[in-house]
This record gives C-alpha cells, structure tokens and sequence, in this order.
C-alpha cells in the first residue's frame, strides 16, 4: 500500500471511528498513569482489528506487510490526535522487530500479535543501578540449568514494568564486556520476579526497578545465541531512532499547537527558533526514513537525530514555559508542568546527550579515542 | 544526471574553483563549464553542488545574481540590488570593484539604495548550501588540528571538551543540510537559510575554540571562512530575522506548519 494512500485511508477511519475515550482527553498532570495504559491497550486494540496497526508488519507475525514507513504514518496519527503518549506507544516499534530478528520464528508468530493487538504490555530489562551509560559493564546473571537459564540481578527504568506481561532482558552468560551478554525472552509472572515503580519527578512513574531471585527462564526463551545481547541491543537502536522519533516529533508539533492557540505571549524570536529546531528534526528524520526505506541500515549517524530531537524537545518546553509565565510553576491544571518536567530527561533517556557526542565524535568525525 | 555523472561534475567543479581567479575569473570559468545551462536545466542539482563548493574552497563568484534572476525571470550575467541585514542593500558587483573595507575583502559587496522585491527563495537555498559548505571547511580545518596538535603529552582530539564541541558542529551542519534538502516553497527556504546560517555561526564558534591561538592567525585560512560566514549570513536575511519571521508567521497560523511529510 502507497503510503498517501495509507494515510488517507486512516483518516477517514479515524474520523469516523472516534478512539478518544469517555475519560475525555489524555489525563496528563495527575498520577493517571494506570487510565493512559489502559488507553493505549484500547487504542492498539481497536486499530488491530481494524487492520491498520498490522501494516508495516511482515505476515509471520500476524502483519499485513507493507513498508515500515506505514507504521510511522500510523504513529504520526495517533500521536497528533493524543490517542496515546509516544513514549509509551514507541515499546511496540522497538521490541517487535527485536522478536522478529532474534526470537525462534514460532515464538515471535505466537507473541507479536498479542503485543500489537493491544492484548500485553512488554518492557525492556537493560539498565542496572551499576550499569546506565556503560551499559555493557551489566551483572544481572543467567547461569544454565537443565532447560532453563537462572537469572538474579536487578535492572532499574524499566518503563512499564509493572504492567508488563514480558520483558526482554539482558544478562551476562560470559566473561566480561560485550561479548557475555545474552537476551531472553521472559514472562514476568514467574517466580522470584518482584516489581517495584519508581516516584519520579514529573509525577507519572513509568518507570519501574525489577528485581530477578533465581528466576527460571526455559531455554527455549533464549533470544539468538548466547553472547549475542549486546548486538541486539544495537540492533533495536535504529528501530527506536526512525518510526519512534518520527511519533515524538509530530507529538512535539501538537504541544507547539497547544503553545500557540493557549496564547503564549507573541515573541517571534523564541517561537521561530522553537519552530526552526523541530522542523530541523522533522526534515532529519524523514531522510533517515528515506535511508531505511531505500534499504540502508542505520547506524551511529542516528546519534545526530537523537540529539537534534533532545534539544529541540527542551528548547520547546523551555519556551513555554517562559511565554506562558506560571503555566509550570502554578496552574492547578498540570499539562504543562509534567510536560515540561518529563522534558528534562530527554538529554538522559535513551544514551545521554553526552554519550551520543562521543559517538558523533568518535564514530562520525573519526577523532579516534578518547 | 546519474550519480557518476554528478561525481564528474563535482570533481571538475572543485578543481575549477581551487585553479581560477577568485570573482570574476571563477564566473568566467563557471561559464566554460556550462553554469547558465546547468541553471536553467538542472537548478536542483547545479545549485546545490556550486554553491556547498564555493563554501568548502573558500572560491567566490557572482553566481547568486544570477539564481535570483533565474527566479525573477530576467537574464543571467547582471546584477541586481539584494537585501541585506538591517534594512540595507549591497550589489555583487562583476565589475571588478575590489571588495575591501567590509568585514570579508574577498567579497566584491557594494552599498547601493534600495532595489526592487524579487523573489528570494531560490536565492535563500543557495547562500544555505554556500553557508554550510563554508561551515564544512572551518570544521575540517579544526579536524586536522585537534588531530595533529599535542599538549601534556596527548592529541588535542583526545580531551572530551573539544570532541563535544566538533560533534555539536558536525550535528548542526547535518541538521542543516537535511533542512536544505527538504526546501522548496518560501517558508522552506526561509527556514533553510536560518538553519544553515545558525549551523555556520555554530561552526565558527567552536572551531575558532579548537583551533586556539593559531586559528586566530592571519596566517591560518580559518579567519577567512569565518569572514565569509558572519558576511553571508547576513544577505537575504540573516538567521536572526528569518528566525524572527518564521515565529511571525506561527503567530499567523491557527496551527503550525508541517512543511514535510513521509
């Protein structure tokens, strides 16, 4: 399917399918973290059915194939119309097609469908409290048994988590550094699996520690070889820095929107250096698209997207909260408050803005080592 | 034009540049190699191309008058009165007139009273790919440098502080480029040339730091492409009142512009 023609179609339906629930618009500001994820699960379930969420998925899966560039229209449209919160949304188009890629075909055909069709939740077991930029030095431990990993250890901003019916998890199988670190494919029901949301700052704890004692993950959940995790972990950066920041930019877009028709105080100067730095990203993401599209495969030039994306999602926040004096300090309603809270993580989440200058540095500019 | 046709053209392109004599020697060069035909029949490639190379050589010619009066539907090989910043109009003078006096003497600007609206759009897209390409040469010359140069015993290329500022560079002029890519109507092009222009001031500014006391030398090439910047930045617009236009225009809007789409 062409994707104008994509598009058109999903307006339509959506213009006659109206997905916004009856708890009125997305409940930002409050602690309805448990009403967002509920409405995600409705929103992806409605558009399962329908069809669209399958596009951009290979058949195997339950797909109805097609580009991928259709499921960041999909997203796009979602995101404009505050169905669902990206960053929320995003666990779909990273952990897919790290099933896909890694996971024994019969696995990835039997549980794709469930993550898509808005029937689970997953979430993405990397970070450890030792191990956040050097994420490689992790000790969360995998040791076989019979037919069954045993893992203990414990992995923190685990988006989700306790909500999460699977997890994708790293683990060291092997000696030190990349190369003894393995995925598993694990289902968060079983024993010795304990879950622990964090309060964070901007109020909605998304983000969840989980601590593994002795849990027993059947072998046949092992994703890839062993020693393969930390290449799989790379591979879900690409996937995570095309569709799922193309949803984030047209997010961005519509709080712009919000900025603007919430009567901000008309400084021109402000506003188009907000406007300038999101359709700078915009116009980089769409030719990173392009790249994917034309069958390129992504590497560390994405660190430019991600830090084009960070900055211009703080310069926005920044701006509105100048141009809407108090709307962050004071006003009862916290749109803007957790908004802009939430918007202080973007140079932290995801590999600092730090770490993707070394990799611009080192990778992009060939300064050698540090 | 196929990709190795495109790479030919680029190669003779940069040689012609870095052999000719600045100005009008270089216009009449450009002219040899087909410049007037190559507007007319394949702007979207020529434009780009010539102008991104008279950035990273550091060459100069009249071409932008001849871009805006491709747009302005009047014949190529005169000039015309362009807007400058603050309300001011210069010429690209072909006559010879020496330049001097101004910020960057190898550019041949003379003051002149104010000219007609034309439409700048075209115009816009060129000064961006000749910004960027400008802010290109600045930062391979700070490359060589923090790789070549040692203190307390290390390249300067291995201190994280001037390796972030090279990235901040090079992620400006990508962004950049990916903007001038995309641009096609007025408000893209008005846009492209405040982004190339912030990425070539960006690119000044971090590379003069890296370069240190040399690269405030006459002696060094940096001050020239740093002239170059700062002067270019301000013709059709500079970043800060395009900047300042694009948010009048948001102001204007009920909604703000998706300029590109999947």
């Amino acid at each position: 399917m062409k994707v104008g023609e994509f598009r058109q179609g999903l307006r339509a339906w959506l213009a006659a399918n109206d997905l916004t629930p009856d708890d009125g618009p997305a409940p930002e500001g409050d602690h309805g973290l448990d009403a967002q994820v509920a409405r995600l699960a409705r929103v992806r379930r409605a558009l399962w059915a329908a069809g669209w969420m399958r596009y951009g998925w290979p058949l195997e899966v339950g797909g109805l194939g097609g580009p991928s560039v259709l499921r960041a229209v999909l997203g796009e449209e979602v995101a404009s119309r505050d169905l669902a919160e990206p960053g929320l949304w995003s666990m779909v188009e990273v952990l897919v097609p790290t099933l896909i890629d890694y996971a024994p075909p019969a696995l990835a055909a039997e549980m794709v469908p469930r993550l898509l069709g808005g029937e689970e939740q997953w979430c993405q077991g990397f970070s450890e409290p030792g191990s956040g930029s050097d994420l490689a030095s992790l000790s969360t431990r995998a040791v076989l048994d019979g037919d069954a990993w045993v893992v203990t250890g414990q992995k923190v901003w685990t988006s989700l988590a306790q909500y999460a019916a699977r997890c994708v998890l790293l683990a060291r199988t092997g000696g030190p550094g990349h190369g003894g670190i393995s995925a598993f494919f694990v289902d968060m029901d079983a024993p010795g699996i304990t879950v622990r949301p964090l309060r964070t700052m901007h109020g909605v704890d998304e983000f969840a520690e989980v601590f593994f004692d002795e849990v027993r993950v059947p072998a046949t959940r092992l994703l890839g070889a062993p020693g393969d995790g930390w290449r799989l972990a790379m591979d879900l950066l690409p996937h995570e820095r095309s569709t799922c920041f193309w949803h984030r930019v047209a997010h961005l877009y519509s709080r712009l929107d919000r900025l603007l028709a919430d009567g901000c105080e008309p400084d021109a100067d402000a506003l188009g250096a907000v406007w300038l730095d999101l359709h700078t990203v915009r116009c980089r993401s769409a030719a990173t698209q392009q790249a994917l599209a034309d069958g390129g495969r992504l590497g560390p030039e994405t660190s430019v997207d991600k830090i084009l994306l960070a900055g211009a999602e703080q310069r926005l926040f920044d701006t509105a909260r100048d141009l809407l004096p108090g709307s962050v300090e004071l006003a009862r309603d916290g749109a803007w408050r957790t908004e802009y809270l939430y918007s202080r993580a973007a140079t932290i989440y995801g590999g600092t803005a730090e770490i993707q200058r070394n990799i611009v540095a080192r990778r992009l500019l060939d300064l050698g080592k540090e | 034009m196929d990709a190795a046709e495109r790479e030919l053209l680029e190669e003779a392109l940069r040689k012609t540049m870095t052999t000719s004599a600045p100005g009008s020697g270089l216009d009449a060069a450009l002219a040899d190699l087909g410049w007037a035909q190559m507007l007319a029949e394949e702007p979207d490639t020529a434009v780009p191309l010539v102008f991104r190379l008279l950035g990273e050589t550091g060459a100069q010619a009249a071409v932008l008058n001849d871009v805006v009066l491709h747009a302005a539907g009047r014949p190529v090989g005169a000039t015309l009165p362009l807007p400058y910043t603050g309300g001011t109009w210069v010429e690209w003078a072909r006559d010879g007139f020496p330049g001097g006096g101004a910020l960057d003497p190898g550019l041949p600007l003379r003051p002149v009273g104010p000219g007609s609206a034309v439409p700048l759009a075209g115009g816009r897209r060129a000064l961006g790919w000749w910004l960027v390409g400008t802010g290109r040469a600045m930062l391979t010359l700070a490359r060589e440098h923090v790789l070549d140069r040692h203190q307390f015993g290390r390249p300067l290329a291995s201190f994280q502080a001037l390796r972030h500022r090279l990235a901040e560079t090079y992620v400006a002029l990508e962004g950049a480029e990916a903007v001038l890519a995309a641009a096609g109507d007025d408000t893209g092009s008005l846009l492209a040339k405040a982004a190339a222009g912030r990425a070539a001031l960006t690119a000044a500014r971090h590379c003069q730091q890296a370069l240190g006391g040399i690269g405030f030398t006459a002696e060094h090439a940096l001050h020239r492409h740093v002239r170059r910047a700062l002067v270019l930045d301000g013709l059709l617009g500079s970043t800060r009142e395009l900047t300042r236009e694009a948010g009048g225009l948001l102001l204007s809007e009920p909604r703000a512009p998706r300029l590109v789409d999947l």
